[in-house]
């Protein structure tokens, strides 16, 4: 096989995929990207078994064929190479040369039949959406997720097609956020999922601000198609838990703060607490917002907001990086955030479809 | 003004009790402890027992071998319980800053006391005579101007000796000076032979010795050793010791590799240690098993615990935890459990959403205390999880 591409189109691509190309992995192949060539295109393939990406580049190419190199290296080059137009030719040992300009390559590769193929897609369970629209529901849900990998089912964000919307949700037991968007498919294309956060993350990188995503899912594998990249992920096998029981059915008080406000006061207390003591108290009063940190110690702190609060006074503690989280990820300028009291679950809100559970701490 | 400090000794505590409750021993070899015929130490040896090298720590066996007509009793932990109650209730009548070492021995700081109950030595004879006729068993005390040398005292003329060190400096020094470098706090075998070998046998040649000689052995704690061979020491009485950790062993009577055994005993003793961490109103942050093998080798194991907790539920879980990750492939000798990073506070706590989480804190904190107060009330088997309810094995 025998190509010409361009530097940046190539550094783009492998750009890409090398996120889930493993720097040591058992099997050497899944250190490799795979090139395959067909007649004005080269795809460039990444896997570690449980996530891969593909994304499609303009390359000229005399003859068709495939091949694998090693990621990082073949990235290491590319990204040094003195000019825009470059040659690869690979022979039938999988040898790589690359020529630019004054300069020589010669890389070892591994057979393309050696590397795992992308699973296909065939079913009942294609939708269409905005990327957009994707991208920005992943980046209000995704950081609710857990790490912790004893709960793995909670290590990803919950797909679930139905009713006439897609409704997002991702908790880790302590928070939950959860966004929704009209979507139109029919009855028997109604499915759920649960994306692993490795996928979401390579989306959330990935997903343009313009044009459209097809997304297929089926038993254990789902695939999102766009702008010449496909990411195809293994789904986590499990059940979801039943979100809907923790998010409050009712609140004792709704106040409307600015969201800006409140997250640079909350950056500014949280600078005094630490690993072992990390809380903030959000208390109410009329017309006021006292938030305030405590750790023996190391110190103290307290910022007031005014606000508009006419309800009962109420205190209730939070980790202050969970009430950061959504506002960081949220664009809008008004939060919404409801209480009924110390030791029960605060939600966040904003005029969008988005929801935000959080648990209070319990202080002495 | 000096300062004077008793440090008061009971004699060879758990035999002596012994040998008081049950006349027909007096004047006998009584070992407490372990029988020769099984696996332990020796507790408490009688001076009698003494004399056939017989010490605690030692191994039962070896002090059977030793003096085979000795009387082997077991320890009856009540009984001395009992017994020091009464000791601790006669020093609290010459003074209230007392602190306990052990069960037998005592630091006491009689400075304010000598105008109701004469000098330090007075108190000395009037604290020991209180004890034997009393209790009707020996101590032997100590009196200096500080900690250190009260101890010291105490240990030479034992038994039954009361010891008085002289307040003057000069006369401090030589009196020290003839002693062995061993009785100095710190000084331990290894450094006992590093002196030895730079020809430094006595407290005396300490105080004679060069700094940079001292130097190469002690390294920065020179200084305090100086201080110390001099008879200085400047700690004041400690009433009540913060306890830094809370641990709890099992010795197996015969090596053990039964996972569910051992299991159980690792429960029984978690709950010990709970019981007691409750008891001091104090949370644990570091939880650390204990296995040792069968050949003496120990391993230990430890975990952070956040938040910190005080309940049972949590600690059992997190014993269980460290005790599955290891592989019993050998026959477990002795298990144990300890905590330790003890704070005062309860710690906050992150709520779960989901009920499938843990439970709050709180409530197993509640059970727990429920738990302890129903074993106060009517006892230690009153209570107890489904877990003790594993049938009984064989023990032979």
């Amino acid at each position: 096989m025998k190509l010409k591409v361009t530097k940046s189109a190539i550094l783009e691509g492998l750009q890409l995929v090398q996120n889930v190309v493993s720097a040591r992995s058992t099997l050497p192949i899944l250190g490799n990207v795979c090139l395959t060539v067909e007649k004005d295109s080269l795809a460039l393939t990444g896997t570690d078994l449980e996530v891969s990406v593909r994304c499609a580049l303009d390359a000229k190419s005399t003859k068709a064929g495939g091949t694998t190199l090693p990621a990082r290296r073949l990235l290491s080059i590319m990204r040094e190479m003195p000019e825009e137009n470059i040659e690869i030719e690979i022979d039938e040992k999988d040898v790589a040369t690359v020529k630019c300009g004054a300069s020589f390559f010669k890389i070892m590769g591994l057979s393309e039949e050696e590397f795992p193929p992308i699973p296909k897609f065939a079913g009942k369970y294609n939708y269409t959406m905005e990327q957009a629209t994707l991208k920005n529901m992943l980046k209000r849900t995704a950081y609710a997720a857990s790490s912790d990998e004893t709960r793995y089912v909670l290590n990803g964000v919950y797909l679930s097609f139905k009713g006439k919307k897609l409704t997002m949700v991702a908790t880790d037991g302590r928070r939950l956020a959860l966004a929704e968007n009209e979507m139109d498919f029919p009855k028997e294309a109604e499915v759920d999922i649960i994306v692993p956060t490795k996928a979401v993350n390579q989306l959330m990188h990935a997903l343009s601000d313009e044009g459209q995503v097809k997304i297929h899912a089926q038993e254990n594998q789902v695939a999102f198609e766009f702008d010449g990249v496909l990411v195809v992920s293994k789904v986590i096998d499990g059940t979801y838990p039943n979100y809907k029981q923790v998010i409050p059915s009712q609140c004792e008080e709704r106040v409307t703060i600015e969201r800006e406000w409140l997250l640079t006061a909350l950056k500014r207390v949280s600078l005094l607490t630490t690993d072992r003591s990390s809380s903030v108290k959000l208390a109410f009063g009329k017309n006021r917002l006292e938030l305030t940190t405590n750790t023996p110690d190391v110190g103290e702190a307290r910022e007031t907001l005014t606000i508009k609060f006419s309800g009962k006074e109420v205190a209730v503690a939070f980790n202050p990086e969970y009430v950061m989280d959504p506002l960081r990820n949220l664009e809008c300028d008004e939060v919404y955030i409801e209480l009924i009291d110390s030791l029960s679950p605060g939600v966040i809100k904003c005029d969008s479809p988005f929801l935000y559970v959080l648990m209070p701490m319990r202080v002495s | 003004m000096h300062k004077v400090f008793l440090h008061v000794d009971m004699d060879a505590f758990f035999a002596a009790v012994e040998q008081r409750d049950r006349p027909e021993l007096l004047g006998k070899p009584v070992v407490v402890g372990a029988p020769p015929d099984q696996r332990g130490v020796v507790s408490a040896a009688s001076y009698e027992a003494r004399e056939y090298g017989i010490h605690s720590a030692m191994p039962s066996r070896e002090a059977g071998e030793r003096c085979p007509h000795a009387v082997f009793l077991p320890v009856d932990g009540k009984r001395y319980k009992a017994a020091s109650r009464a000791i601790f209730h006669i020093f609290e009548r010459f003074t209230p800053l007392i602190e306990p070492l052990s069960i037998d021995e005592a630091f006491l700081d009689v400075t304010g006391s000598r105008a109701l109950f004469g000098s330090g030595p007075e108190i000395a004879a009037k604290i020991r005579a209180r004890i034997k006729n009393e209790l009707t068993l020996t101590a032997s005390v100590g009196v200096a101007h500080n900690k250190f040398l009260a101890k010291l005292a105490s240990d030479l003329e034992k038994p039954d000796g009361l010891t008085v060190v002289p307040s003057d400096p000069e006369e401090i020094r030589a009196f020290l000076a003839p002693l062995g470098i061993s009785r100095i706090w710190g000084v331990g075998k290894v450094t006992q032979r590093n002196l030895e070998e730079i020809g430094i046998t006595t407290i005396g040649q300490i105080q004679n010795a060069s700094a940079r000689q001292l130097n190469s052995v002690f390294g920065h704690t020179s200084a305090h050793i100086i201080a110390l061979a001099n008879g200085e020491d400047s700690r004041e009485i400690q009433t009540s010791r913060q306890e830094k950790s809370i641990s709890r062993e099992h010795t197996f009577k015969h090596d053990c590799t039964k996972i569910a055994r051992l299991e159980k005993t690792l429960c029984g003793l978690v709950e010990d240690v709970g019981s007691q961490l409750r008891s001091l109103e104090r949370y644990a942050s570091i939880g650390q098993l204990k296995l040792r093998w069968q050949g003496f080798k120990t391993i230990t194991r430890r975990t952070q615990i956040t938040p910190a907790c005080c309940d049972d539920f949590t600690l059992r879980d997190i014993a269980l935890a460290l005790f599955r990750k290891e592989k019993i492939t050998k026959p477990v000798r002795l298990i144990g459990f300890a905590v330790s990073g003890l704070v005062d506070e309860r710690p906050s706590e992150q709520l779960n959403l989901f009920a499938s989480g843990p439970e709050r804190g709180d409530k197993r904190e509640n059970v727990s205390n429920a738990v302890d107060r129903i074993r106060d009330k009517f006892g230690n088997d009153a209570i107890g999880g489904g877990r003790g309810i594993i049938e009984e094995e064989d023990e032979s």
